[in-house]
C-alpha cells in the first residue's frame, strides 16, 4: 500500500499538501491510480456485480460486509472498494433481469420487461451489451453532474450553524418515509429505533454513560458497522435457507456472451441515454427515493416518447437502455447530498457514509476544504469501476456467469462465517459477533413483522449529529428555542420535512386503501 | 393475523420501559434550561409512545383508512430455521473465543449444512468447510494483516 508523510494527505499518495485544486487532483489521482486502489476497485466491483446479479442478495449486503476489509487500507483504495461495490451492484442487477426474467435488484426490475423478451428472442447478447454501455454512460453522466454541483452544494451549506445543520439532518430522516416500503408509520418506528439504538454508550458531549447497564463493552455504544453487518446480511441468510429445498433455484445460462449494440442503435438512443441520465440523477439526489423510482419514470419516459410504443414489452432495445442508464446515473445523483451535506439518499449510501465516517471523513461542507484530494480520487475510482464494469460484462462475462451459478445457501453459509470474522475485525472484540448476531436477530423480526431495515440504519447514521447539534444550539443560546424558528434555513428544511412526511403518509394512506380493495390473495406477502 | 394490533401496544410497553430507564438511569441536565444527556432519549421514547399509540388507534379504525397490515403466521420450519441461523451466529461467537477461528469455522460451516440444511453431500460440505477456512485465512491474515482469534482454551 502506498504510505502518507504527511498528515494532512487522507488520500494516501505520500507527498500532498492539500489546498489547491490543481495539486489536490495530481494526488488524486496518484492515490486512485496506485496499484493497490485499482485492485481494490476492481475486486469492489465484480463483488457488487455478483452480489446485484444474484436476485435475492442485496449490495447494500454487500457493501456492510465489505466494510471491515477497509479497515486495513489507505482512504483510497477503501472508497475505491465501496463505490465499486455500490456501483457493480447498480450494473449488475441488469444480468439477471435478462437472462433469467429476475430482476437482480429492485433498480433493475424495469430492465426485465425488454431485456428479458430480448433473450428470449435469441437477443440477450446485444441486450447485456447495451445495458453495460448504457449503465455506463447514465453513471458517468451523473458522475459529471456531481462534479459540478458537489461544490457549489457544499458552498451554501458552510454557513450553516448548528440550527439549520439539526434541521437539515431532520430532513435527512424524513426520508426514512421514502424508504418505508409500505407504511411510512413503519418507517418513522423505524427510524426511531435506530435512533434509540444510537443512544446507548457514552454521550460525547457529557461523557455520561447512558443505558450501558454497567459494562464496559456498552461504553462504546452500537457499533455502526456491527450493526449493519448484522441487520442486513443475517435476515438475508435466513431468507436464503428458507428458501432452500422449497424454492427451485435458478439455472443461469452458461454460454452467454455480450455484444456491444451497432453504432446506428446507438446514435438512435443517445439522446434517450441523455435524458433517462438525467432523470436518475435528478431522482437520485432526492434522499429517500433511489433506483427502482428512477428506473420506472425512465422506462414510462422512454415509452411514451416513442413514436411506436406498442413495441415496448415484447423486446425492444430501448426498453433495455432507458432504465440502465437511469438506475445508475442515481449513484451519482444520491453522492450530492451525501458528500456535501452528509445526508444518505439510500440505504447502500447510509453504508457508504458508515464507511467514510470510520476513516475520519466526515462528509459535509468542510470535507471540501480539508480534504478536497479525496473527493477527487473518489471521481476517479467510479471511473475505474466502470472502466471495470464495461471489461468484466463485455468480455469476462461466461466466467461472471458461472460464478453466479454458484447455489445461493451455499454463499448464504460463507456469509454466515464472513459476518462473523468481519464484525470481530472491526475492534478485535468478541463481544461484536455476539451483537452482530443480536442485532441480526433484531433484523430479521423487524422484517417479520413489516418494519424496514433501511430506517434504522439511517437513524444509527444520522443520529449522532442529529442530537449533537440539536444540544449544541441549545446550549449556544442558553436554552432558547427560538434558534430553530428564527433562521429562515432551519425554517425551510422544517417546512420540507414537514411536507415530505405529509406528503408520505398521505400516498400511504391511499396505497393501503387501495390495497384493501383488492382481492386477499393479491395482497398475500411473498 | 393483523399485526397491528399487537405490534401497537408492543411499541407503547417498549416507549414506557425506555422512559423509565431513561429517567432512572441517565442523569439531567447540569445546568438549568439547557438540554442534558437525557433530553434526547426522552424525546424519543415520547416519540416512539406517539407512534405506538396511533398505530394502536389506527388498527381500529373503520377498513378503508386502516393502517393495518396482515402477515401470514410464522410456520415451525421458519421458527427454527431463525433460531437455529441465530443459535449458530452466536454459537460461532462463543467458539471464536474458545477455540479460535481455524477450529471454529469448519464446525460452523458443517453445522450450517448439516444441520440447518440437512445436506448430507459430506465431500461438499468437507471441501467448504476446508477451502472457506483456508480462503478467510489467507485474506484476513496474509492479505490484509487483520489478526483472528486464537481461542482461550488453545492458549
Amino acid at each position: 500500500m502506498s504510505g502518507c508523510s504527511r498528515p494532512r494527505c487522507r488520500a494516501g499518495c505520500g507527498s500532498c499538501e492539500a489546498g489547491d485544486t490543481l495539486e489536490a487532483l495530481t494526488h488524486a489521482l496518484a492515490a486512485a491510480l496506485s496499484l493497490d486502489a485499482i485492485a481494490a476497485t476492481a475486486a469492489g466491483t465484480v463483488i457488487g456485480l455478483i452480489f446485484g446479479s444474484i436476485p435475492g442478495l442485496t449490495f447494500s449486503m454487500a457493501l456492510a460486509l465489505m466494510l471491515p476489509f477497509t479497515f486495513g487500507m489507505q482512504v483510497t483504495p477503501a472508497i475505491g472498494l465501496l463505490l465499486g461495490v455500490y456501483v457493480g451492484g447498480m450494473t449488475g442487477g441488469s444480468v439477471s433481469s435478462i437472462l433469467l426474467g429476475i430482476p437482480g435488484t429492485p433498480s433493475a426490475a424495469a430492465t426485465v420487461f425488454d431485456g428479458f423478451p430480448m433473450a428470449q428472442q435469441g437477443d440477450a447478447s446485444v441486450a447485456l451489451g447495451a445495458a453495460v454501455i448504457a449503465s455506463t454512460f447514465g453513471g458517468l453522466f451523473s458522475l459529471v453532474v456531481m462534479m459540478l454541483l458537489l461544490e457549489q452544494v457544499a458552498a451554501v451549506a458552510i454557513r450553516f450553524g448548528p440550527a439549520e445543520i439539526f434541521a437539515l439532518v431532520l430532513f435527512g430522516l424524513s426520508t426514512i418515509c421514502g424508504m418505508a416500503e409500505r407504511s411510512m408509520l413503519r418507517g418513522l418506528v423505524a427510524g426511531t429505533l435506530g435512533l434509540m439504538l444510537m443512544i446507548i454508550g457514552l454521550d460525547e458531549l457529557d461523557g455520561v454513560a447512558r443505558l450501558t447497564f454497567g459494562t464496559v463493552q456498552m461504553q462504546q455504544g452500537v457499533n455502526l458497522l456491527v450493526a449493519m453487518i448484522g441487520l442486513f446480511a443475517v435476515p438475508q441468510i435466513i431468507s436464503t435457507f428458507l428458501d432452500h429445498g422449497r424454492v427451485a433455484p435458478f439455472k443461469m445460462p452458461t454460454d452467454v456472451r455480450a455484444r456491444l449494440p451497432s453504432m446506428r442503435q446507438l446514435k438512435e438512443r443517445l439522446w434517450l441515454m441523455v435524458r433517462c441520465s438525467g432523470i436518475g440523477t435528478v431522482i437520485g439526489a432526492i434522499p429517500g427515493t433511489g433506483g427502482p423510482i428512477a428506473a420506472f419514470i425512465a422506462y414510462d419516459h422512454a415509452r411514451r416518447f416513442d413514436r411506436d410504443p406498442g413495441k415496448y414489452g415484447k423486446g425492444e432495445l430501448s426498453g433495455v437502455v432507458a432504465p440502465e442508464s437511469a438506475n445508475n446515473a442515481v449513484t451519482g445523483g444520491t453522492m450530492i447530498p451525501l458528500l456535501s451535506l452528509g445526508i444518505p439518499g439510500d440505504p447502500a449510501t447510509a453504508v457508504i457514509l458508515g464507511g467514510l465516517l470510520v476513516h475520519g471523513l466526515f462528509p459535509g461542507p468542510m470535507l471540501f476544504r480539508t480534504h478536497l484530494e479525496v473527493i477527487y480520487a473518489l471521481y476517479v475510482s467510479i471511473v475505474l469501476a466502470y472502466v471495470v464494469i464495461l471489461v468484466v460484462q463485455l468480455w469476462g462475462i461466461r466466467i461472471f456467469v458461472r460464478v453466479l451459478a454458484v447455489p445461493p445457501h451455499v454463499l448464504a453459509v460463507c456469509i454466515i462465517v464472513l459476518c462473523g470474522l468481519g464484525s470481530y475485525a472491526i475492534r478485535n472484540s468478541i463481544f461484536d459477533v455476539y451483537l452482530m448476531a443480536v442485532m441480526g436477530l433484531f433484523g430479521y423480526l423487524l422484517q417479520r413483522v413489516r418494519i424496514p431495515v433501511a430506517p434504522v440504519v439511517l437513524g444509527l447514521v444520522l443520529g449522532e449529529t442529529l442530537e449533537k447539534q440539536y444540544r449544541t444550539a441549545l446550549i449556544m443560546t442558553e436554552g432558547d428555542y427560538a434558534v430553530f424558528y428564527t433562521s429562515g434555513v432551519a425554517l425551510f428544511f422544517f417546512v420540507l420535512t414537514a411536507l415530505t412526511i405529509g406528503l408520505q403518509f398521505r400516498s400511504s394512506l391511499r396505497r393501503q386503501s387501495t390495497e384493501s380493495g383488492r382481492p386477499e390473495a393479491d395482497r398475500a406477502p411473498r | 393475523m393483523r399485526i397491528d394490533r399487537w405490534l401497537g401496544p408492543c411499541l407503547l410497553i417498549l416507549a414506557v420501559v425506555w422512559l423509565w430507564l431513561v429517567y432512572t438511569q441517565i442523569p439531567g441536565a447540569r445546568q438549568p434550561g439547557e438540554p442534558g444527556p437525557r433530553a434526547f432519549p426522552a424525546l424519543l421514547g415520547i416519540v416512539l409512545t406517539a407512534l405506538g399509540a396511533f398505530m394502536t388507534a389506527s388498527a381500529y379504525l373503520p377498513r378503508r383508512n386502516r393502517l393495518l397490515d396482515e402477515i401470514p403466521r410464522a410456520s415451525l420450519r421458519e421458527v427454527l430455521i431463525a433460531a437455529g441461523t441465530f443459535g449458530l451466529l452466536m454459537l460461532y461467537a462463543y467458539l471464536l473465543e474458545k477455540v479460535g477461528f481455524l477450529l471454529a469455522t469448519p464446525i460452523v460451516v458443517v453445522l450450517a449444512m448439516a444441520g440447518i440444511l440437512r445436506l448430507r453431500n459430506w465431500l461438499l460440505i468437507a471441501a467448504l468447510a476446508g477451502g472457506l477456512t483456508a480462503t478467510c485465512w489467507m485474506f484476513f491474515v496474509w492479505l490484509l494483516k487483520a489478526p483472528l482469534p486464537r481461542g482461550l482454551w488453545l492458549m
